[in-house]
C-alpha cells in the first residue's frame, strides 16, 4: 500500500511540476521560446542590423561601358555618382558603405555579386547610365531583376522567395559547390519582392529631385543583379546616348543630385523595412 | 456470315477515309510533300508557278516610342522550320523598309541556327554583335527582344531563344542583360 501511495505523490509531483512548467514557457518571452519565424521569412532586414550597404556601378577599366557623342563614358559618370552616394550614406547615416570597385578597373559581373554577398550586404544598389537605338530616348529607370522564367519555373522560384531562411542557412563542412552553383542563380529570387519595393521607393525620389522623365521601374534579366543575396537594384540614372542628357551627366551637380535621390531612396526603404 | 463481312469492310473503309483526312490535312504550317498512298494532285507542288511564300512579321524598335513595331515581309517557304526561322533573323538585320531602327551593331551577321526538340532555337551570331555594340539596358533590350519576339511569335516551335556569339555563349552583349539562359518572348514589348 505504501508503494502505491508514493507512486500516486510522485505522480501528483510530476503533474504539477509539468503544469508550471508550461506555464512559464508559455508566459515567457519569444527568446525562450524559439523564434516564430526566421527573420529572412519575415522578408524585410532590421534597420538596426544593417551590415552593409553595397554600391555597384556600370564597367571600368578597359570595359568601358556606354559612350557619348562628346566622348563622356559611362564608367567614369558612374563611380562620380557611387562615391558621392558613398559619402553622403556615411555621412548620415554612419552604415558601412562598400563600393565593388573604387578605382577604374575591370571587375567582372560575378565578382560584383560576390562582393555583395561576401560582405554581407543588406543591400545592392548598381548605377548605369543607359544607352539606346532610339536618339530620342531619355529619362530615369529603376529595374530589379526578372526571372525570366516559365510558369513552372516561376512557381518553383516562388516557394524559394516565401522560405528564403532555407538560403541563408551555412552550407555543411563538407564540399557542396554544385548546390552553391545552384543558389547562387537563384539568390536574387529570394528577394525580389523587396527589390521591387526598393525600385518603387528609388525611382520616386529620381523623379522628385532629377527632373528626367519619369521611365517608372522595369524588370529585366541582368547579369549583375542575379547572383546577389539581398535586396538589390539597378539604376538607369539618364541616357548618355543623347547629348542633352550626356551634358547633364558630366555635371557634378546633377551627379549630386543622383547621389542625394538615391540617398533618400535607401533612407525611405529602412523605415518601411524595420 | 456474309452481312458481318460487309459491315467490317464497311467500317475499315469508313475508318481509312478518316485516317486519310487526318493524314494528308492535318499537321501545323508545315508543307508535306505527299508520298505514300495515293497523293491527289492537288498537294503535290507544281513546277511551273513561283515558289511558295510565308508572310512573316519582324518586330523592331522605331524612333517613336520606347516598343517594338511589326513589320511583315515575304520570305521563301520552307519545309524546315529552322530554315525559315535563319531567314527571319536574316531579314531583320537586313532591316526595315519603313523606317524603323536596327537593333544591331553595323557587321552583324547570322553564324547559325538550330532548334532543339524542347523549343529552343539557338541562335549563333558573328562577334560584331558583341564587338560593336552600344551597350546599355535599352540597347541589350532592343537586340534581344527583336530576335527572340520575331522568332517566337512567327513560329509555333520556337518556346524560347538562347543567343550564342561566335558559337559560344556570352554573359552579355554589352556588359547589362544576362544571356545565360533562353529568352521566353516579352510581348508586353511589341506595341500590337
Amino acid at each position: 500500500m505504501t508503494g502505491l501511495n508514493e507512486i500516486k505523490s510522485l505522480k501528483l509531483a510530476l503533474f504539477v511540476l509539468l503544469f508550471f512548467s508550461l506555464l512559464a514557457i508559455a508566459t515567457s518571452p519569444l527568446e525562450i521560446r524559439g523564434r516564430a519565424a526566421p527573420p529572412a521569412q519575415t522578408g524585410q532586414p532590421a534597420a538596426k542590423g544593417i551590415r552593409a550597404i553595397v554600391i555597384d556601378h556600370g564597367h571600368g577599366g578597359l570595359e568601358s561601358g556606354a559612350k557619348g557623342k562628346f566622348g563622356a563614358l559611362e564608367k567614369d559618370i558612374t563611380l562620380a555618382i557611387a562615391l558621392k552616394l558613398k559619402a553622403v550614406i556615411e555621412r548620415n547615416l554612419a552604415l558601412p558603405v562598400e563600393l565593388t570597385r573604387d578605382k577604374d578597373i575591370d571587375v567582372s559581373l560575378e565578382n560584383r555579386a560576390a562582393i555583395a554577398n561576401n560582405h554581407k550586404a543588406d543591400l545592392f544598389i548598381s548605377i548605369h547610365t543607359n544607352s539606346s537605338y532610339r536618339r530620342n530616348a531619355r529619362g530615369s529607370e529603376t529595374f530589379f531583376l526578372s526571372l525570366n522564367a516559365t510558369d513552372e519555373e516561376a512557381r518553383r522560384l516562388a516557394y524559394l522567395e516565401n522560405n528564403s531562411a532555407e538560403l541563408s542557412k551555412p552550407l555543411a563542412e563538407d564540399n557542396q559547390d554544385e548546390i552553391r552553383m545552384i543558389l547562387w542563380d537563384m539568390a536574387q529570387s529570394a528577394y525580389l519582392k523587396q527589390s521591387q519595393s526598393l525600385a518603387e521607393i528609388v525611382q520616386d525620389e529620381l523623379n522628385s529631385l532629377l527632373g528626367t522623365t519619369n521611365r517608372g521601374i522595369k524588370q529585366a534579366p541582368f547579369k549583375v543583379l542575379t547572383g546577389v543575396a539581398c535586396p538589390a537594384v539597378l539604376v538607369e540614372v539618364a541616357f548618355i546616348s543623347n547629348p542633352e542628357e550626356e551634358k547633364d551627366l558630366v555635371q557634378e551637380s546633377f551627379q549630386g543630385n543622383v547621389a542625394e535621390a538615391i540617398y533618400r531612396g535607401l533612407v525611405r526603404y529602412l523605415k518601411i523595412a524595420a | 456470315m456474309n452481312t458481318k463481312r460487309w459491315v467490317v469492310l464497311g467500317l475499315s473503309c469508313v475508318l481509312l477515309i478518316i485516317l486519310g483526312f487526318i493524314f494528308f490535312r492535318g499537321g501545323g504550317g508545315e508543307r508535306i510533300k505527299a508520298s505514300a498512298g495515293m497523293p491527289p494532285s492537288s498537294q503535290t507542288p507544281e513546277p511551273g508557278p513561283p515558289a511558295e511564300t510565308k508572310l512573316i512579321t519582324l518586330f523592331l524598335p522605331a524612333e517613336e516610342d520606347s516598343l517594338l513595331h511589326p513589320e511583315t515581309r515575304e520570305i521563301p517557304a520552307s519545309a524546315s522550320v529552322a530554315e525559315e526561322a535563319k531567314r527571319v533573323v536574316e531579314e531583320l538585320i537586313k532591316g526595315s523598309e519603313r523606317g524603323y531602327l536596327s537593333p544591331f551593331p553595323p557587321g552583324t551577321s547570322l553564324r547559325q541556327l538550330f532548334i532543339t526538340p524542347e523549343g529552343v532555337a539557338y541562335v549563333d551570331f558573328s562577334r560584331d554583335i558583341v564587338d560593336k555594340h552600344l551597350s546599355g539596358s535599352s540597347a541589350e533590350l532592343a537586340t534581344v527582344y527583336s530576335v527572340v519576339n520575331s522568332l517566337a511569335f512567327n513560329f509555333r516551335p520556337i518556346k524560347k531563344v538562347f543567343i550564342l556569339v561566335e558559337g559560344e555563349e556570352k554573359e552579355t552583349l554589352g556588359g547589362h542583360i544576362s544571356l545565360s539562359k533562353a529568352f521566353l518572348p516579352l510581348y508586353s514589348l511589341n506595341s500590337e
